[in-house]
């Protein structure tokens, strides 16, 4: 009887080993590969709004399309500072001797999207200027295979939200013009 | 094995970000030295754009090395990956890199017996080689011209006509439909004439002033005698000049356009109207055709590219000075060639100067790139023969300079409201506004510092802003209400009262930079009374 039990551990133990462990290694990888993926269209997403200084949809749509393409599910947050550099004026003409300081405002991506979401047939271009930053964030929503069976094997660690994920932001380097 | 592409993918991504970087720092460093750099003399113009080119290079330099130190370069060996940095000016550019130092005999001789001699013959150091013009040669049976382009409309000619029998050397702006009424223009159905004395403030005084060939003068009503009370700025001190300027109206507007009518005029009476990209030669007086990259590609061919005129002032309704021109087309495929043809020598040649093994190589730009690099000032860099695991990395960067005293771009004139605001030309606030007042070159907005003297006597550095309107929160500072357009002329030709100020701004100050080909004090003497 002990034997029987020993059989069927050994068998439960040789398909976890077998089967389990190279699954997990394999989407594993396959995760990197979206990692990978993801950084290098959130990267040049950005740096291309960097050094052009305009945002369209088409740019968004390019960098949601090529994420989509890992076959996963990603929540992208966007999030452009505005340089309003009027109150460091303001501040130098009372003292004329004082630096000025310049202040930001922040438009995030539900603010993004509704600037440069088609109207009436006509693309709309959001244009920035020389001295703003763009941000960008994206994190994977859906549940990838990687991370069921990490959190089924590694339940003690507690369950990860995202695993895939990539940021990039950095100052506006050109004043957007044209369309 | 995945995990080596991926690291070799991050690596690359992660210098491209540091080479953009490094090349922003270096084009905002350039930006604060000429607004600030205040020596803007006539004689020392040159002189002080090389200075403030180097001291750019050195900041990139610095903000690679400094952004590179993590993974173990310091900004020394780094030099050695950087074959070239070129700065594109107005008219040509300069490449920055290492070249040999090469003596001759006197001088390796006399430095060799002196113990403090900074320089040996054959020392590998870096620096700004010559100036190379965006130029192009060109060659009929009765004509042989260089004509050199600029990033915009404005062009020098220097060669033969008429069989040889004729010499010239001249130069001005292509602009189509300039009708001359004496003292003012008709341009695009917009009358141009002189307008206001101009006024700015210097540190918290308000002067009225008028840019001459790259330098402002100053009215200093206070200053006796009153015929030397106009100065300049020299390395932020005041600097009286004899004689006096024209006070009053300023014209260069007008001028602008009117000489831009009269040198139509002689380039037709040159019989330089007909000249075809065809007719571009090299110096052997080859034709340019069938010039190959190295897949052998066909990447430059003049002679089947079209067959118009270059300097067609109008045809199918789009005037010379419009962005879709074949003119436009022609000088952007010009300093296309012309940059590329002595950068991929230039880095090609840096093989032999360095040490290392990596095969220095011109990368391909993008068209986009090409696009920026012939419509403003820019900074390309390189950074090549860095291992990054499984490859050797070969990147560029290229960064316009929004804020140069440089080049007069179409974008770069801001319309000023009574309401103390500035504006973009294309803001949707100006189209039915009544209170405009006058446009304004997007540089004098910057902040600029001046020497100030108080009665004790002691010097103080003083900031101020020579224009003190602000930017308008909805089309300058978050630009949310401007009209996107690729061809601001047919905006202008849709909203004439916007036009005629932004148009005799456009032409004042393209009027009132410096150019290379005026005497300068011939010139001067033009204003003065």
């Amino acid at each position: 009887m002990g034997d029987t039990w020993m059989m069927i551990i050994a068998f439960v133990l040789a398909a976890i080993l077998m089967f389990g462990f190279p699954l997990m290694s394999m989407s594993d990888r396959s995760d990197d590969i979206s990692q990978l993926t993801v950084t290098t269209a959130t990267t040049e997403f950005v740096d291309n709004v960097r050094t052009t200084g305009k945002l369209t949809m088409d740019d968004y749509a390019a960098l949601e399309q090529s994420i989509a393409a890992t076959g996963n599910t990603y929540d992208i947050e966007m999030e452009l500072q505005v340089l309003d550099e009027n109150p460091g004026k303001k501040t130098t003409q009372a003292d004329s001797t004082k630096i000025g300081e310049n202040v930001y405002y922040s438009m995030y991506t539900s603010q993004i999207l509704d600037t440069i979401a088609p109207s009436g047939g006509t693309k709309k271009v959001l244009t920035l200027k020389e001295g703003d930053w763009f941000s960008t964030t994206v994190r994977n929503t859906n549940t990838t295979l990687a991370q069921t069976l990490s959190n089924f094997f590694y339940t003690v660690t507690g369950n990860d939200t995202y695993v895939i994920a990539a940021q990039h932001g950095g100052y506006v380097t050109a004043n957007g013009s044209g369309e | 094995m995945y995990g080596k592409q991926i690291d070799t993918l991050n690596l690359q991504i992660s210098y491209d970000t540091k080479l953009d970087n490094a090349t922003y720092d270096a084009i905002k460093a350039f930006q604060i030295n000429t607004v600030n750099s205040g020596t803007s003399d006539l004689s020392d113009i040159v002189n002080s754009k090389i200075r403030d080119i180097e001291a750019a290079a050195n900041s990139f330099f610095t903000s690679i090395g400094s952004s590179f130190n993590m993974v173990g370069y310091n900004s020394e060996i780094l030099k050695e990956y950087v074959p070239a940095l070129v700065f594109t000016m107005y008219d040509g550019f300069y490449i920055y890199s290492p070249f040999e130092n090469t003596l001759d005999d006197e001088t390796a001789q006399n430095l060799a017996n002196n113990a403090n001699a900074e320089y040996t013959d054959g020392q590998e150091v870096t620096g700004l080689k010559p100036y190379i013009y965006y130029s192009c040669r060109y060659k009929t049976a009765s004509i042989d011209v260089v004509i050199t382009y600029s990033l915009d409309n404005y062009i020098t000619v220097q060669g033969t006509v008429n069989g040889g029998s004729t010499t010239i050397n001249d130069a001005g702006y292509l602009i189509n439909g300039v009708q001359d009424n004496g003292s003012t223009v008709t341009y695009r159905g917009i009358t141009i004439g002189p307008e206001g004395q101009l006024t700015e403030y210097l540190d918290n005084q308000i002067y009225s002033y008028i840019k001459i060939n790259g330098v402002k003068y100053y009215y200093d009503p206070s200053y006796s005698p009153q015929e030397d009370a106009w100065f300049r700025i020299l390395n932020g001190q005041r600097v009286y000049r004899q004689g006096n300027i024209q006070l009053g109206s300023n014209d260069q507007a007008y001028r602008y356009y009117k000489e831009a009518a009269e040198f139509r005029q002689r380039l037709q009476s040159y019989g330089l109207l007909n000249l075809k990209p065809s007719d571009a030669v090299d110096i052997n007086g080859n034709q340019l055709q069938g010039i190959t990259d190295a897949e052998g590609n066909v990447v430059y061919d003049f002679v089947n590219s079209g067959t118009y005129n270059i300097f067609d002032y109008e045809s199918g309704g789009v005037s010379i000075e419009e962005p879709t021109s074949n003119f436009n087309s022609h000088r952007m495929a010009v300093i296309r060639y012309v940059i590329e043809s002595n950068l991929s020598v230039a880095l090609s040649n840096y093989n032999t100067v360095d040490g290392l093994s990596y095969n220095f190589r011109m990368p391909k730009l993008a068209e986009e790139d090409w696009d920026k690099i012939s419509s403003n000032v820019c900074l390309i860099s390189f950074l090549q023969g860095l291992s990054i695991g499984g490859k050797m990395y070969n990147g560029y960067s290229v960064v316009n300079n929004n804020k140069n005293e440089e080049v007069v771009t179409e974008d770069s004139i801001y319309i000023t409201t009574s309401d103390g605001y500035y504006h973009k030309a294309t803001s949707q606030e100006l189209v039915s506004a009544t209170n405009m007042i006058t446009g304004v070159f997007n540089i004098d907005f910057e902040r600029k510092s001046i020497y100030e003297t108080d009665a004790a006597g002691t010097q103080t550095i003083a900031y101020y802003y020579p224009k003190r309107e602000l930017g308008c929160y909805n089309c300058y500072v978050s630009q949310t209400s401007n009209t996107v357009t690729n061809n601001i002329y047919e905006y202008m030709d849709s909203h004439p009262n916007v036009a005629r100020i932004y148009y005799t701004a456009l032409a004042r100050e393209r009027y009132s930079m410096y150019k290379v080909f005026r005497n300068p004090q011939e010139h001067l003497n033009s204003f003065i009374n």
